[in-house]
């Protein structure tokens, strides 16, 4: 009875949607997503980010490239590849870490065993952080 | 032997419905033993989908699961909210998919209705390209998307909030603790008989035994002779350690299931299998396949996610109830609270099937039975109780950490499995050195949950506070956290050594079966970090 009832009652509202989209116009609604979810740190990667993406966050912070350069702001450089990759829905609240100088990133970079792109993580993490 | 203890009601059973029992009637006045054979949390509980989820897919079978189901989680959300957060899904359709998008977005108008009373928005619809703009990595056959919103929860976290609060009213709490037969006076069942985490028997006397312990449901009831019919069914899951995207996917499995790629705080998990499960409930494997099973499915939609590498698998049973002649999809998630005296087994309450997100109201159905049969009068208020850490608003992140000398990152990590109580965490001594990295723990939270959380082993650790749960697996941190562990319970240099083995052995079991060509490079490199760990 109860699955009788609820598939009843799905077909009338699926009835009805088609009705409603018979007698209006369909508008694009990305912008109406993005900005629901904007408070919450959830947002697209850019294109050429998500081209990347699995080597930006390929990291498994062995440690190798913070003996060949120093800190990003107060990071340590495999923090920056790994935990502020892993997290940057939540940068926004973490912008004074990353505050400061930045060290030689290709020649970090050059020390990484699976190839991590220092340079653009910490480009993208400054840019996530600041919001 | 000492003498037996004497409480109100034992229960048995610490995942996140025995720990909401406990926590429910300790609340209402009555005295409650909880007894745990493993860890908080470390059977199904902590092998779910981490979502507290309204279940779009019970308005095929009886909307008022959805409505029950939506209504809980919109308490967990108010009660927890330090350990919640929003996922956002984007639903992707292709041309050969079930259901159409015409069908899927009356089903997320449908399911918007019940969405506010989870605090969650409702659904949007996108075109293809829309779509694609959301999430760049999704594939050109997708021909339009509709989306919806549900709940993350550290389910760890989450069952000892409701264990620390039963504790806070009164509760005892012992986890690694097996119960290894019911007491019995005649037809009745007057307590229990169990071995604690040192090996010693003791025994504990109980107006009423719960009887909580998910898919273990019908090895207790069988101790007092009372059937308890479960159909069991095996769930997997593949965890990334990082978010794959921002927005949560759905896609369709080769069987027609609806699989999903989860994005929580710092981590994504992908699955879930669905299988009926016959071997033993103490020992379930991965196998290759259902990894193959999940990323066959995936890679339809968003076509790189082979690129990416995973971490770990987590596999866990689902306590289902039985039911001959249905696929174990179509099996219902609803639940049955049993009350056995019919069976000759009086004083013996069983609380079967369920899931995560009605873990809640389940707790309170079962605590108004066990009142009713000790004629207790007091009402259930765990829909508006706060748990632990959540009693006022967050300090910002950033100004936590300045003040307790974290990094900001730290201090959003700690504040979101401690809440308000991260204060407290971090009054312990060396607050800002770091345990691991990739998951940002302190040394101070570490010694925290040595001494107050009940932690016994490293693995305990990486359900309490996230030890090892990031990028390095645990090569950067686990014989670092066997000595500060170690320190705090008296452990010699040779037993650090064994709860590093024991975990890096346990983490390998795990990790295996999703080690790919990169992933067996890590393995090299962790065995060398680790070295003597693996022999």
């Amino acid at each position: 009875m109860g699955r009788a009832d609820s598939l009843a009652k799905l077909a009338f509202a699926y009835g009805v949607h088609l009705t409603r989209r018979r007698l209006t116009r369909p508008h694009a609604q990305l912008s109406k997503l993005l900005e629901t979810y904007a408070p919450d740190g959830i947002r697209p990667l850019l294109p050429e980010e998500r081209e990347r993406h699995p080597q930006l966050v390929g990291c498994i912070n062995c440690g190798l490239c913070a003996l060949a350069a120093g800190r990003v702001g107060k990071v340590r450089l495999p923090d920056l590849a790994s935990s502020y990759m892993r997290l940057y829905a939540r940068l926004g609240s973490a912008a004074s870490d990353v505050d400061g100088d930045s060290p030689d990133l290709k020649a970090a970079a050059s020390a990484c065993p699976v190839g991590v792109p220092l340079d653009e993580v910490a480009a993208i993490v400054r840019r996530l952080a600041a919001g | 032997m000492s003498a037996p203890s004497a409480h109100d009601v034992c229960v048995i059973g610490g995942g996140v419905t025995g720990a909401g029992i406990a926590r429910d009637l300790s609340l209402r006045g009555l005295s409650v033993l909880l007894l745990e054979k493993g860890d908080w949390g470390a059977g199904t509980t902590g092998s779910s989908s981490w979502m507290i989820h309204g279940g779009p897919r019970y308005l095929e079978f009886d909307w008022n699961t959805t409505r029950l189901s939506t209504q809980d989680a919109g308490y967990i959300v108010s009660i927890a909210r330090n350990m919640v957060y929003r996922v956002a899904f984007i639903i992707p359709v292709l041309p050969h998919d079930k259901n159409n998008i015409e069908r899927m977005e009356t089903a997320m108008e449908v399911y918007d209705r019940f969405q506010p009373l989870k605090k969650a928005h409702p659904h949007v619809r996108l075109t293809a390209e829309e779509a694609r703009q959301a999430e760049p990595g999704l594939s050109a056959d997708v021909i339009g998307a509709v989306t919806m919103e549900e709940w993350g929860v550290d389910p760890h976290r989450l069952v000892f909030a409701n264990v620390q609060d039963a504790m806070a009213h009164g509760a005892r709490a012992l986890n690694h603790t097996r119960v290894v037969d019911l007491l019995r006076d005649g037809g009745k069942v007057i307590g229990v008989r169990y071995r604690g985490s040192d090996g010693a028997m003791s025994e504990a006397r109980a107006r009423v035994v719960v009887n909580a312990a998910g898919p273990w449901v019908p090895e207790i009831s069988g101790m007092a002779g009372a059937q308890v019919h479960l159909r069991p069914a095996k769930g997997i899951h593949i965890v990334y350690p990082h978010r794959i995207s921002n927005f949560s996917i759905s896609a369709e499995s080769i069987d027609g299931r609806d699989l999903l790629l989860v994005s929580h705080a710092g981590f994504t998990l992908l699955g879930t299998t669905d299988d009926d499960f016959y071997g033993d409930l103490d020992s379930v494997d991965v196998l290759e396949d259902e990894v193959d099973y999940l990323l066959q499915a995936f890679e339809r939609v968003f076509p790189s996610i082979r690129s990416y590498r995973p971490v770990r698998t987590t596999a866990g049973v689902r306590p289902t109830l039985f039911k001959w002649r249905r696929y174990e999809d179509e099996l219902s998630r609803r639940y049955q609270v049993i009350d056995h005296a019919p069976d000759g087994a009086e004083g013996l309450v069983t609380i079967a099937g369920g899931k995560l997100s009605m873990y809640r109201l389940m707790a309170e159905e079962t605590s108004d039975v066990v009142c009713r049969k000790l004629g207790h009068e007091a009402p259930c208020v765990t829909a508006t109780s706060p748990l632990p850490g959540n009693e006022s608003d967050l300090e910002p992140a950033d100004a936590f950490g300045r003040r307790t000398g974290i990094p900001a990152l730290a201090a959003i990590r700690l504040q979101s499995r401690h809440g308000s109580n991260a204060e407290v965490v971090i009054k312990a001594e060396y607050p800002g050195r770091m345990v691991c990295r990739c998951e940002p723990i302190t040394e101070a939270e570490l010694v925290h949950a040595a001494r107050h959380e009940q932690v016994r082993s490293l693995a305990d650790a990486f359900r309490r506070v996230g030890l090892a749960a990031g990028p390095c697996a645990g090569t950067g941190c686990v014989l670092r956290a066997a000595g500060i562990i170690g320190t705090e319970l008296g452990w010699s240099a040779s037993q650090r050594f064994d709860a590093a083995r024991e975990f890096v052995r346990g983490a390998w079991l795990g990790r295996a079966p999703v080690l790919g060509h990169s992933g067996w490079a890590q393995e090299e490199l962790a065995a060398g970090a680790l070295r003597g760990l693996r022999n």
